[in-house]
């Protein structure tokens, strides 16, 4: 194989290589320090090593220059100078794309496409004859780290076990890897000392911002340095210690005498070399599906041994038909009886054992079938390089200091939708750079650090993802917003717009049509993008304004494949999938147990006292829990519940989709999974499942299922047109019907006049405030009992502090205003 | 004697001859339509706006506000939501209908009877129009008379429309699931 494509290892390594140095270099870029520069000297040695053994000299010539240029501060953990850092940048471009184009065409064409995809909000033709658009904050070659950054930890399996292989019988693979010692003494020096790479203040974000590039801790990136030996890449692919240790095998599979092993070991080889595409998935993944296969292989050894029973059984049967026909039944009908006594009971007995090998087999399958399903998806960290890159450009080219910082690498999704995420966000985070972080010397008069922060934090809730940015800039300049919105005409003259309502007009698109091409309008083209990829996914994006402290961007698309490990549970006639993340515990209950926790609605658990709800109940069954059962105890959105089930039936891993247009559900149902047989199998929302223990666990079981139907109204009091229309529509959408208010005054009439089942209030309103209002609502006990939340921009300790004192039920920051908590909190507290 | 090996000869005749005939084909002058039973009562279907039958499909229920909705079938990969045709013309049954159709159109949907009693092709000229076809709510639309009787017509996309309706399909659905 490596006769015909003598190019062949040289890629995965390469790639890999590749995006080493461009993580490397944005680390050299935000903490200069002596361990970066010997590890990048170190990586690029390599490349240039194994380039010229390949005879790619242009990349071996511009891995040497790379050299070159960090040589001198092989010593020197001061910071690099802005021209020679700028052409690291370009030299790890150029390589970057040389490396690309060695891809066979295949791979090419993958990441083409993909390319394409994620340039196209910002290439789109109707957003051409908008001024000015911000320039792509990064070209192609920023995108192609990100493309492969997959391979990072998978191909340094394959690639790099290689190089201990001194008795490797290949030639070909023991020469490609001779330089990797060579490298050594580079790394050597500066490694030799164990002493933590990064300073105290920038450890923390180091490490979460090394978890992409790697696909794991810092820690492992210290591995090598601390080993120094001939293997030192190998920590970083260390995704698990049986990823390593299999990889040596992966790679003998090239050397003919390795047959028994080829098969298998080739599955491993042939996806990480494709690994070019950010898809692929991950050595550790495909071990796993690996292993699962061949978990389900050897549950077929049981139905083999069945068959050969089944063909004595058969046997026997015909020698005693034979008997019975030639009538040589000696001894009686004794024997005969006896005879078919024991093929009964043989017949019986392999009955039992074929269904339980049956059933092994499909349950083995069904992970089998979670597990490929699963490798669709790859995690978010795949495109936080690109978005670093986009942000160090666009800082470099406004001469600002930034400091990225990025969250929730291991959050999985499908690689279509994190394309669109990637090509929309990286507007988002240049617009938090170009826009968002002020100048040196401004920052410093307005008391902050020097170097801004650009925050990118990845989630996954439920089956949504959020995207949040967070820059701790000017945020929006409001004056700006309104005097462009009244030159626009969006506003009429005279008309005293709130924040909200200025920030609505940069999210819904009118600001950025202003033909003039101002900081305004710049920024509201970025999200145009980040509007038009919501749209797109059916997903939104909001924008939370701290004038002066920056300002958040949240991108909330819904995740379409959820890759999922699930607890199989039973309850009445339902099969359903309990996502296994939340299940803290699983209790036995005896039947007394189970009936003293159906008449109260709780159950004690570790000394608390938990709701307690069958899911029978919470599935709308007629049957209820009888004899004994078992109590899942659930975690989510801070909150425990226990759910009472009849029997728990294994675990599964699966992949759960959105549950089908036309087919609103119960809060309680998440998403569908589909099981073998082809047939939709309900998977639960734990979000629902808490809340709706909540609910009915005050009222004491019973009643609950007949008040479900009815739900009291709720009443919004907000001086802001905007806010009440937003709180109105996400309340609505959600099924409760909404009164509103637009002073305390009126709130207080409102309230008095109706049964409402809440009360969400604003704390900033002209005539009595929130505080005052909620205070008011206490003290009156014909509201008393109706719960308030309050609502504000306001986001200090001191404010909610205040909220509590006077009696709120819950304080929702608007600035971290999102739908989903502030229904959890409805959810939690409504009045039914 | 005669009379089994006459009638046989009958028989074999017709089976041969099915072979030998032209497929019919669908014309203007005749409707194919299936004849059911919802909830008890016979209704007709146009076949042209279905895209498939179905017996004995199993249907996941689905828990939720909507009492037609019976649940959720797989087809091919794809779920798919079962409504109960007895409960969305307004006279629900507690039996759990056995049959269903999947419905022509977008979003995927399935409509489950309760019997099928058969598929007949009846002429246009025995189907009786709505007056004012406008005016027409729900999701009959027309007779069709045939042996045995009279037969309402499930228009299939005005069924459409009603669980449409009944769900507020939801170009935002993501709003409204959360």
């Amino acid at each position: 194989m490596t006769d015909r494509d003598p190019l062949r290892y040289f890629r995965i390594e390469a790639a890999e290589l590749v995006d080493q140095i461009s993580a490397g270099v944005l680390d050299l870029d935000q903490q200069p320090s002596t361990e970066v520069v010997a590890r990048l000297l170190r990586y690029a040695h390599t490349l240039k090593g194994a380039a010229r053994v390949v005879k790619q000299p242009e990349i071996a010539e511009q891995a040497h220059a790379f050299e070159e240029v960090l040589v001198p501060h092989r010593d020197d953990a001061s910071p690099l100078p802005a021209d020679e850092m700028r052409e690291l940048l370009r030299l790890n471009d150029a390589i970057a794309g040389r490396v690309a184009a060695l891809s066979a065409p295949v791979q090419n064409q993958t990441a083409d496409v993909r390319r394409g995809g994620a340039a196209q909000p910002q290439g789109a033709p109707h957003r051409a004859n908008r001024p000015a658009p911000a320039p792509p904050p990064a070209g192609p070659a920023p995108m192609a780290p990100p493309l492969r950054e997959g391979l990072a930890a998978e191909a340094a399996g394959p690639s790099k076990p290689a190089a201990p292989a001194g008795s490797s019988p290949h030639p070909a693979t023991t020469a490609g890897r001779n330089p990797t010692p060579e490298s050594a003494p580079h790394g050597e020096p500066a490694t030799g000392s164990p002493a933590p790479e990064h300073t105290p203040a920038a450890g923390e974000s180091a490490a979460t911002e090394h978890t992409p590039a790697a696909g794991e801790s810092a820690a492992t990136e210290h591995t090598p340095a601390a080993d120094g030996s001939a293997t030192p890449e190998q920590a970083p692919a260390a995704e698990s210690g049986a990823a390593t240790e299999r990889t040596p095998a992966a790679d003998g599979s090239a050397a003919p005498g390795h047959a028994p092993e080829s098969g298998a070991a080739a599955g491993r080889v042939v996806p990480a070399e494709g690994g070019a595409a950010p898809e692929r998935a991950v050595t550790a993944d495909l071990d796993e599906l690996l292993d699962a296969i061949g978990e389900a292989n050897s549950r077929i050894a049981p139905l083999r041994e069945g068959s050969r029973t089944l063909a004595t059984i058969h046997r026997r049967v015909e020698t005693l038909g034979d008997r019975l026909r030639t009538g040589r039944i000696g001894g009686g009908d004794a024997v005969t009886r006896g005879s078919v006594q024991r093929l009964g009971a043989d017949l019986g007995a392999l009955g039992r054992r074929l269904i339980d090998a049956v059933d092994q087999v499909e349950r083995e399958l069904d992970e089998v079938r979670g597990r490929a399903e699963g490798l669709r998806l790859v995690p978010a960290g795949t495109i936080f390089t690109a978005l670093r890159r986009a942000v160090r450009d666009a800082a470099d080219a406004e001469g600002k200091r930034v400091r990225f910082h990025a969250t929730g690498a291991d959050v999985r999704m499908g690689p279509q939708l994190l394309n669109q995420v990637n090509g929309a966000f990286l507007h988002v985070v240049r617009n938090a750079v170009v826009h968002g972080i002020e100048p040196e010397p401004q920052r410093l008069a307005a008391g902050k650090p020097a170097e801004g922060s650009v925050t990118v934090h990845v989630e996954r809730r439920g089956r949504w993802a959020e995207f949040r940015c967070a820059d701790d800039g000017r945020g929006f300049d409001l004056d700006a917003l309104r005097r462009t919105a009244l030159e626009r005409g969006l506003l009429s003259p005279g008309a005293e717009p709130d924040p909200r309502t200025l920030i609505d007009l940069v999210l819904h698109g009118g600001i950025s049509t202003s033909p003039a091409v101002t900081d305004v309008a710049g920024r509201g083209i970025g999200m145009d993008v980040a509007r038009d990829v919501a749209d797109q996914l059916g997903g939104s994006v909001s924008i939370d304004n701290r004038p002066g402290l920056g300002a958040t961007v949240l991108l909330v698309v819904p995740l379409t494949l959820l890759s999922m490990n699930g607890l199989l549970v039973e309850a009445g006639e339902h099969t359903v999938t309990m996502p296994l993340d939340s299940v803290r515990r699983c209790v036995r209950l005896s039947a007394e147990e189970i009936t003293a926790a159906m008449d109260t609605g709780r159950l004690a658990h570790e000394g608390r006292v938990v709701p307690f709800l069958p899911l029978c109940r919470a599935l709308h069954q007629e049957t209820e829990l009888t004899g004994t059962g078992v109590a899942i105890v659930l975690s989510a959105d801070g909150e425990t519940a226990a759910i009472g089930v009849d029997r728990l039936a294994g675990t599964t891993t699966l992949v759960a989709r959105p549950l089908p247009d036309l087919a609103p559900a119960a809060p309680v149902i998440g998403s569908v999974s589909i099981d073998l047989d082809g047939n939709p199998r309900l998977v639960l929302d734990p979000h629902g499942l808490v809340a709706e223990a909540r609910h009915i666990s005050p009222t004491a079981g019973g009643q609950s299922t007949e008040s479900n139907g009815r739900r009291m109204p709720i009443l919004v009091v907000d001086d802001s047109l905007t806010t009440r229309m937003l709180e109105r529509s996400i309340l609505e959408s959600a099924g409760y019907e909404v009164d509103l208010a637009a002073s305390g005054e009126e709130g207080l009439e409102k309230a008095r006049a109706r049964e409402y089942g809440l009360i969400l209030s604003d704390i900033d309103m002209p005539g009595i405030d929130g505080f005052a209002f909620v205070a008011e609502t206490r003290a009156d006990p014909t509201l008393s009992h109706v719960p308030a939340i309050l609502v504000s921009s306001r986001a200090t300790a001191e404010d909610r502090r205040r909220g509590t004192e006077a009696g709120a039920s819950a304080y929702v920051v608007k600035g971290e205003f999102n739908q989903e908590e502030l229904l959890s909190h409805i959810r939690r507290l409504i009045l039914r | 004697m005669s009379t089994v090996a006459g009638r046989l000869a009958e028989l074999r005749e017709d089976f041969d001859r099915s072979f030998a005939d032209p497929v019919r084909r669908h014309d203007d002058e005749h409707v194919e339509l299936l004849t059911i039973r919802a909830g008890g009562r016979p209704y007709a279907l146009r076949l042209s706006q279905t895209s498939g039958l179905h017996p004995d499909r199993p249907v996941t229920p689905l828990p939720g506000p909507q009492p037609a909705l019976l649940g959720l079938a797989g087809f091919a990969g794809q779920v798919v939501p079962v409504y109960d045709l007895a409960a969305l013309l307004g006279h629900p049954v507690a039996e759990r209908p056995r049959w269903l159709v999947l419905a022509g159109g977008n979003p995927p949907l399935g409509l489950a009877f309760h019997d099928l009693d058969g598929h007949v092709r009846a002429a246009n000229a025995d189907i009786v129009q709505e007056a004012n076809d406008s005016d027409a709510a729900g999701s009959v639309r027309g007779m069709v008379g045939l042996p045995g009787g009279v037969r309402p017509i499930i228009d299939v996309p005005a069924t459409r429309a009603t669980v449409h309706a009944l769900t507020g399909h939801q170009v935002t659905d993501q709003e409204a699931a959360r």
